[in-house]
């Protein structure tokens, strides 16, 4: 997964908890609640499959160090 | 050289010096040799000289301050790593390349005269640490990749999180060579055109001696002045080296290392699960306290409606207690008569009673008076 992609996932996450402090605030309606509770729904339910989804790539570097010479 | 006729070669003493010193280079290019330190001075701040002994002799060091990397003093058990030379006034001595504590109390001793030094310096100072990124996308890792400790890590880093960009540099982590191959590592990944967000350094467990490297003063202070953010985990939990102390963050172990780099992912989608069954709480909550005050205002309304049917009542009770006083059946019942005629003498005239009927003649009129 690119960095561009990993940084949907902390933004969804930052999104996911603007959707909490919206419940928590004032402007907070009953009639709006059920979309945005759909919309925060699928938004877990996003960042739960990109997680399971997410592979390391490790590379071991090919210069060596056990020399002093630039290899 | 010069040949007698016995075939003994006559040397000068100069050539003879050589020769002895080619010889010592062709027998022990290298020679690692175990004693106790005696009569450590260092002069002028560069050149180091002491003897290195046993109960069954002694021979003189020389080396220079700079190959110094660990503290040593007089008592102190050391492994050198020299060359055998035979100086120009014919004395024998060992020009050391290096020079490690070996035993546990040497090593004990010579970690900390170095954690006293360092610590004045204030290398190891609460404020000189920086704080890792919460979620990196790029680390380095400079370590043995045979070791198990790297296993450990890799295994849990990938276990908690994925999409990490991991650049290893392969290194010794133990024995002579190990602090200067980590030296270059770290050098390495701090030269890159791209720094990685956390510099990490792992080994797993193993013997004082093995673990020494990691109080390698160059490493120590390589470790201290990385432009990337550090992160040590070497050995085990009661496992203390100074390369950890020099580190931004110090990890207990390899796994603790993994631990702290990046976070669990099981968690973090604990975490979201968690929101978003605060949020439904939320719309219930809300439901809840908008039917509990419609409850409040139909209670309020019935209240009203009772009040109105009652004050109606007690209304037409009295207007009834009114009427009852006005009826003229009532009036009669309390002896009085009702009577209907003209009122001139001789005429008939009707008198109802509460109980009769009566018809009776006008016999005599006269006005009231008063």
């Amino acid at each position: 997964m690119s960095k561009q992609e990993k940084g949907n996932i902390n933004e969804k996450i930052a999104a996911l908890n603007e959707y909490l402090e919206w419940f928590n605030g004032d402007d907070f309606t009953l009639e709006q609640s059920i979309e945005k509770y759909n919309e925060a729904k699928k938004l877990a339910d996003e960042i739960q499959a990109n997680l399971a989804e997410l592979k390391n790539e490790i590379t071991v570097v090919e210069k060596r160090f056990d020399t002093d010479t630039e290899s | 050289m010069e040949h007698q006729s016995s075939l003994n070669p006559i040397f000068s003493v100069s050539d003879f010096i050589a020769s002895v010193n080619q010889t010592f280079e062709y027998a022990y290019p290298v020679v690692d040799v175990v004693g106790e330190v005696m009569s450590f001075k260092v002069n002028q701040g560069k050149f180091v000289f002491f003897d290195l002994k046993d109960s069954g002799g002694s021979i003189g060091c020389f080396m220079t301050v700079w190959q110094l990397r660990t503290p040593i003093e007089d008592g102190m058990k050391v492994v050198v790593r020299a060359t055998a030379k035979l100086t120009q006034w014919g004395k024998f001595s060992l020009t050391v390349q290096s020079v490690r504590p070996s035993g546990a109390g040497s090593i004990k001793k010579s970690y900390e005269l170095l954690k006293q030094k360092l610590e004045r310096e204030g290398l190891f100072a609460p404020e000189r640490k920086r704080l890792l990124p919460q979620m990196p996308h790029h680390i380095a890792v400079v370590s043995s990749t045979a070791a198990a400790g790297y296993a450990d890590f890799v295994k849990i880093v990938g276990d908690r999180w994925g999409g990490l960009q991991i650049d290893v540099a392969h290194t010794q982590v133990q024995g002579q060579d190990a602090a200067d191959q980590m030296i270059r590592a770290i050098r390495y990944f701090n030269e890159q055109e791209t720094l990685a967000e956390v510099l990490v350094l792992v080994r797993g467990g193993g013997s004082a001696d093995d673990l020494s490297c990691f109080n390698d003063e160059r490493l120590v202070r390589e470790i201290a002045a990385s432009r990337i953010p550090t992160l040590v985990g070497v050995g085990h939990e009661v496992d203390e080296t100074l390369a950890e102390f020099a580190a931004d963050v110090r990890a207990a172990t390899p796994s603790n290392a993994a631990q702290i780099i990046v976070p669990d992912k099981r968690e973090i989608v604990a975490d979201t699960q968690h929101v978003v069954a605060l949020i439904a709480e939320k719309i219930y909550a809300r439901i809840d306290e908008i039917s509990a005050q419609v409850a409040v205002a139909l209670l309020g309304l019935g209240r009203l409606c009772v009040q109105n049917y009652e004050h109606t009542v007690e209304r037409v009770a009295a207007m009834g207690s009114v009427l009852s006083a006005y009826n003229p059946t009532a009036v009669l019942q309390r002896g009085y008569a009702i009577v209907r005629g003209a009122a001139t003498i001789g005429s008939q005239i009707t008198i109802t009673t509460y109980s009769n009927e009566i018809t009776a003649e006008v016999q005599h009129v006269e006005a009231r008076k008063g």
